[in-house]
């Protein structure tokens, strides 16, 4: 019993701490948004703001040209929100054809969408855009959110492995008991792979929310732009940077993407193991 | 269990119908379509918090007084700006106006992106109050693709303070030379201060080739503008000499300063700074200290200085209605009312009337940087065209070079031969 | 028997329908074009004219930058990709513990990852690595030199892999979902066999974890390879110091944006492809002896 105590403190101090020296610069980040924004580089290297101030909240959440900070805000968990059925429903079921069903050409398919992740976007970007251009679909979320719904490799090619790790016998009993693909798919799959699930909709809500190319080049009017595009605004090329308000907006912008991750990992780690034991 | 989810579906519902709302009466993006005889512009610029600001109030102003006008503003963040720009052009779909810099202006204007405004000088646009230079600092071959919407002079911004502290007068001698320049880092260094933190090498070169009466470039852009490789290797080994006697920083400690607030001028552990007059404003404002700007190093210092367009409004040639776009650059350039708001932001005006206007308005550092930049027009020499296409890959090219020569790899002979093989095979093109 | 073949190869396209549709409309005429480009000399404004295998020949011949973007890019992925998943393996398991704190350590071991390739991660490290930065306080705290980290090429590539490494909780979380697949039963099942944790581990952790393993390889190397943020972000977008922190990625955008030779750019691009394609092929080949799957589509 005693030494089941003393693994359990071991084990908080080496992870525990280890956890605080792996957050030092997000620590750091924190405290610079407290400073002023002439003092932040001046003493770096402390992680005592002095003086104090909370200015740089309300000032970077002012935002500019007439548009706050929460507009920012509220565009952003459109697009991410948008996203995240995309990904969802297409990735899933792409990712159960190519892992459980077996089709003429299945294994070019596969190839080609991996080699779709190869080829640097710089090149191919021009002449997408000219193609959502063509479509009228500048200045919209759609260029960005539309092709969600057609699926992503890389979330496809994560559901496939999982699912592969999924015994076949289960498919087998199903289509016994007189279930069809789709049913296999809905019904014994889909269950099982809630923790890919949940990892898909973590990546995409942060990959999403972290989007700077893609915003940058589709959304024109200020009015729909996204949280990242905003944060870049407090920079200045010429003269003075606000860097105080871009740390502290930088921090605000952190708290959804930080709650949407503390819930989701719950049904990463949930999955059917946890489950089995009960 | 399930009262959760039906909550859930119709939350779910309820957002899919918020944002179909809200996404599905903004997909136009024609942005020039005429509805009821209004024109609709787009005008593009990059900036920070308080140009964004003020650019849209002077459009907030134009429109009140043009109500058959709607400009659209599109701003972002420098590179945000160029990033976006690019793929608007390849698929003409460039704004009706965009804000161009010397450094890409001519790859735009060559590449038929933007309209020539020479048929729209004395008409739409009012020029009479500017001088001819200052217009043709938009010019490329024999077009003008650019409004100028202001100009710079480069010069030494310090701190008199620690000017004196290394054992000078507060002020920079009149005339003074390199040769000043070298005596006055050797007391710097001597006291563990930096002179000045760095010449940019394409800006500062080029300043000391124009002294010895030659370019950067050649005057039609296909190839270097000088000929002997001494004055490369003359104004690179004193380079080399400053950061090594340290009263230059390294390289390496200049990637470290993330911006102005971080300069060692600002902390007070350099002199002064050599940059263009439009950043004065803003190092003054952070750093607090009683800053003055004095002329570039002699000799040759009126050959070798010109005023350089802060920047440019340029019309695209995808435009719809150029003639309204250059109406309002009219308003940008001439309105007093207008320049009130914009201060000189992007440049000293080219309007004698507006810069008269201007002149009670302005701040104390603002000030400074309008009487250096008159000083400046009186003792400085045409610009001469603007960096060709090419330039972006050249200049990147003597940045490395400049530093390696400071870390001691190369000696500046070989530089120089190795830049002019390279550079003419870029500006050839 | 052809009746059942047919539905079979229908219902295998109902399901990928969307990504063969997707593809076509939007990725397959951008990748032809760039393919086209590369064999011309484009300079994105103008129209591209025809030279052939220019650019190729140009690159591994005239251009000393392209083949020191390229080792960069290589120590690179060779040293951040093993690192970056050893250490997020070994944290995933770490965290595989049922504590109840453990849902808040996760989160804290993501949040490096959460906050992503802004700015401010940028000034951030800058400011770690700098001359009077938590790094070289500690260094000298050992005994030991301070670094240059912006003066050394070869240090500053490092500290580029260093931020690779910190960002690692993407890697690890698809290793806990991984691990959490595991049934709980055959680690009970070892147990009263008397397995060691050495024996558990690659007996049981390391086979079941494979299909996961794979996936991370593979996509952490590609992912790798296209880098481009953090190197434009803490160099300041030149690459420096000497080229050292120039990623594959990185000269590729100079070239197309910055210089204007799209063509050139294209071709790059292409290149990259291969290499990236032929070592996926590779780890691909190696799979079938090492990875083991619980159903194999028959």
């Amino acid at each position: 019993m005693a030494n089941s105590k003393v693994k359990y403190f071991l084990y908080h101090i080496l992870v525990g701490g280890f956890a605080i020296l792996l957050l030092y610069p997000v620590i750091w980040l924190l405290v610079s948004s407290f400073k002023e924004s002439n003092d932040i580089f001046v003493t770096a290297g402390s992680l005592i703001p002095n003086p104090f101030t909370l200015v740089n909240y309300p000032q970077g959440w002012e935002g500019f040209g007439g548009y706050g900070f929460g507009t920012f805000i509220k565009n952003t968990i459109v697009f991410v929100f948008w996203m995240l059925v995309g990904h969802l429903i297409s990735c899933s079921l792409i990712a159960f054809g190519f892992a459980r069903l077996k089709f003429v050409g299945r294994g070019f398919w596969f190839a080609i969408m991996l080699v779709t992740l190869m080829l640097p976007y710089e090149v191919v970007m021009i002449p997408q855009y000219i193609i959502f251009s063509e479509l009228g679909w500048l200045n919209s979320l759609k260029p960005l959110v539309v092709p969600a719904f057609f699926g992503h490799p890389f979330f496809i090619f994560l559901l496939v492995q999982f699912i592969r790790t999924i015994p076949r016998e289960l498919d087998e009993a199903a289509t016994i008991d007189g279930a069809n693909t789709f049913q296999i798919f809905y019904k014994v799959i889909l269950p099982l792979i809630v923790p890919a699930l949940a990892t898909t909709a973590i990546f995409t809500f942060y990959w999403t929310w972290d989007n700077l190319l893609g915003p940058v080049l589709y959304l024109n009017s200020p009015d729909k732009y996204t949280v990242s595009m905003a944060l870049n605004m407090f920079l200045s090329n010429e003269t003075v940077s606000n860097w105080g308000a871009m740390f502290a907006m930088s921090m605000v912008t952190l708290v959804p993407v930080f709650v949407i991750f503390f819930i989701f990992q719950r049904y990463v780690v949930e999955g059917i193991s946890t489950t089995g034991l009960k | 269990m399930r009262r959760k989810s039906v909550v859930v579906v119709w939350g779910l519902i309820l957002v899919l119908l918020l944002a179909a709302c809200s996404g599905g009466g903004s997909s136009s993006s024609g942005g020039s379509g005429s509805e009821d005889g209004k024109v609709t512009l787009r005008m593009a610029w990059w900036g920070d918090q308080p140009r964004n600001d003020y650019t849209a109030k002077v459009i907030e102003m134009y429109e009140e007084q043009n109500p058959d006008v709607k400009i659209e503003a599109e701003y972002a963040s420098w590179d945000d700006y160029w990033q976006k720009l690019s793929p608007q052009a390849a698929a003409n779909e460039l704004p009706d106006i965009v804000q161009m810099d010397v450094s890409y202006l001519a790859q735009y204007a060559q590449g038929n992106k933007l309209a020539d405004l020479t048929p729209y000088l004395g008409e739409q646009i009012d020029t009479s109050k500017m001088t001819e230079d200052y217009v043709n600092g938009g010019k490329i071959n024999d077009g003008i693709y650019g409004m100028n919407t202001g100009v710079n002079a480069v010069g030494f911004h310090y701190n008199p303070d620690l000017l004196e502290e290394i054992g000078f007068d507060r002020e920079i001698p009149e005339g003074w030379t390199w040769e000043d320049y070298q005596s006055m880092s050797d007391k710097a260094a001597a006291k563990g201060i930096y002179f000045d933190t760095h010449l940019k090498p394409d800006v500062f070169f080029d300043y000391y080739l124009r002294s010895n009466g030659a370019r950067l470039y050649a005057e039609d852009g296909s190839g270097l503008g000088y000929k002997d490789d001494q004055l490369f290797v003359d104004y690179f080994g004193m380079i080399a000499e400053q950061v090594e006697k340290g009263s230059t920083p390294t390289p390496d400690v200049l990637t470290q300063i993330s911006g102005i607030e971080d300069d060692p001028v600002v902390k007070g552990e350099g002199v002064g700074i050599f940059q263009w007059s439009n950043q004065f404003v803003g190092l003054k404002q952070v750093a607090e200290k009683p800053l003055e700007i004095a002329p570039m190093p002699g000799p040759g210092t009126s050959d070798g200085l010109y005023l350089k367009p802060g920047m440019f409004f340029s019309v695209s040639q995808n435009s719809k209605h150029k003639e309204a776009a250059a109406d309002f650059l009219n308003f940008f350039m001439n309105d007093i009312e207008a320049n009130k708001l914009i201060l000189g932001d992007r440049g000293v005006p080219g309007s004698s009337e507006v810069k008269d206007a201007l002149k009670s308005e302005v701040s104390e550092a603002q000030a400074q940087v309008f009487e250096y930049v008159e000083w400046a027009e009186q003792n400085s020499s045409p610009m001469g065209a603007p960096d060709p296409a090419g330039a972006g890959e050249v200049i990147e090219l003597l940045d490395t070079m400049s530093e390696q020569i400071s870390y001691g790899q190369i000696t500046p002979e070989e530089a120089a031969k190795s830049f002019r093989s390279q550079a003419e095979g870029m500006l050839g093109q | 028997m052809l009746n059942s073949r047919l539905q079979r190869n229908l219902w295998g396209y109902v399901f990928i329908g969307p990504f063969v549709i997707g593809f076509l409309c939007f990725t397959i005429i951008p990748m032809m074009a760039s393919l086209y480009f590369s064999f011309t000399s484009y300079g994105l404004f103008d129209s591209p004219k025809w030279i052939g295998l220019g650019n190729y020949t140009k690159m591994f011949t005239e251009d000393p930058r392209y083949l020191q973007s390229l080792k960069v890019t290589i120590i690179y992925v060779l040293g951040g990709v093993p690192l970056r998943l050893a250490f997020a393996l070994l944290v995933a398991m770490l965290l595989n513990a049922g504590s109840r704190a453990v849902g808040l350590y996760r989160t804290m071991y993501y949040l490096p990852s959460l906050i992503g390739g802004s700015v401010a991660v940028a000034i951030m490290w800058r400011n770690i690595f700098g001359d009077a930065g938590i790094v070289n306080l500690a260094l000298g705290g050992l005994g030991l030199d301070a670094i240059r980290w912006f003066g050394e090429p070869t240090a500053a590539l490092w500290m580029l892999i260093f931020l690779s490494i910190w960002q690692f909780g993407s890697s690890m979380l698809i290793f806990l979902a991984g691990l959490k697949s595991i049934p709980s039963s055959f680690y009970e099942a070892a147990s009263v066999d008397g397995a060691n944790f050495f024996q558990k581990f690659f007996k049981i952790t390391l086979p079941m974890l494979s299909p996961v393993l794979l996936f991370n390889i593979i996509m952490q190397t590609i992912a790798a390879f296209m880098t481009f943020v953090p190197a434009f972000i803490i160099s300041k977008g030149t690459g420096g110091p000497l080229d050292g922190t120039l990623l594959y990625s990185l000269y590729l955008f100079k070239q197309g944006f910055e210089y204007f030779n799209m063509g050139y750019a294209s071709a790059m691009a292409w290149v990259m492809l291969l290499i990236v394609a032929a070592l996926t092929g590779i780890i691909f080949w190696t799979s079938k002896y090492w990875v083991h799957y619980e159903s194999e589509v028959k």
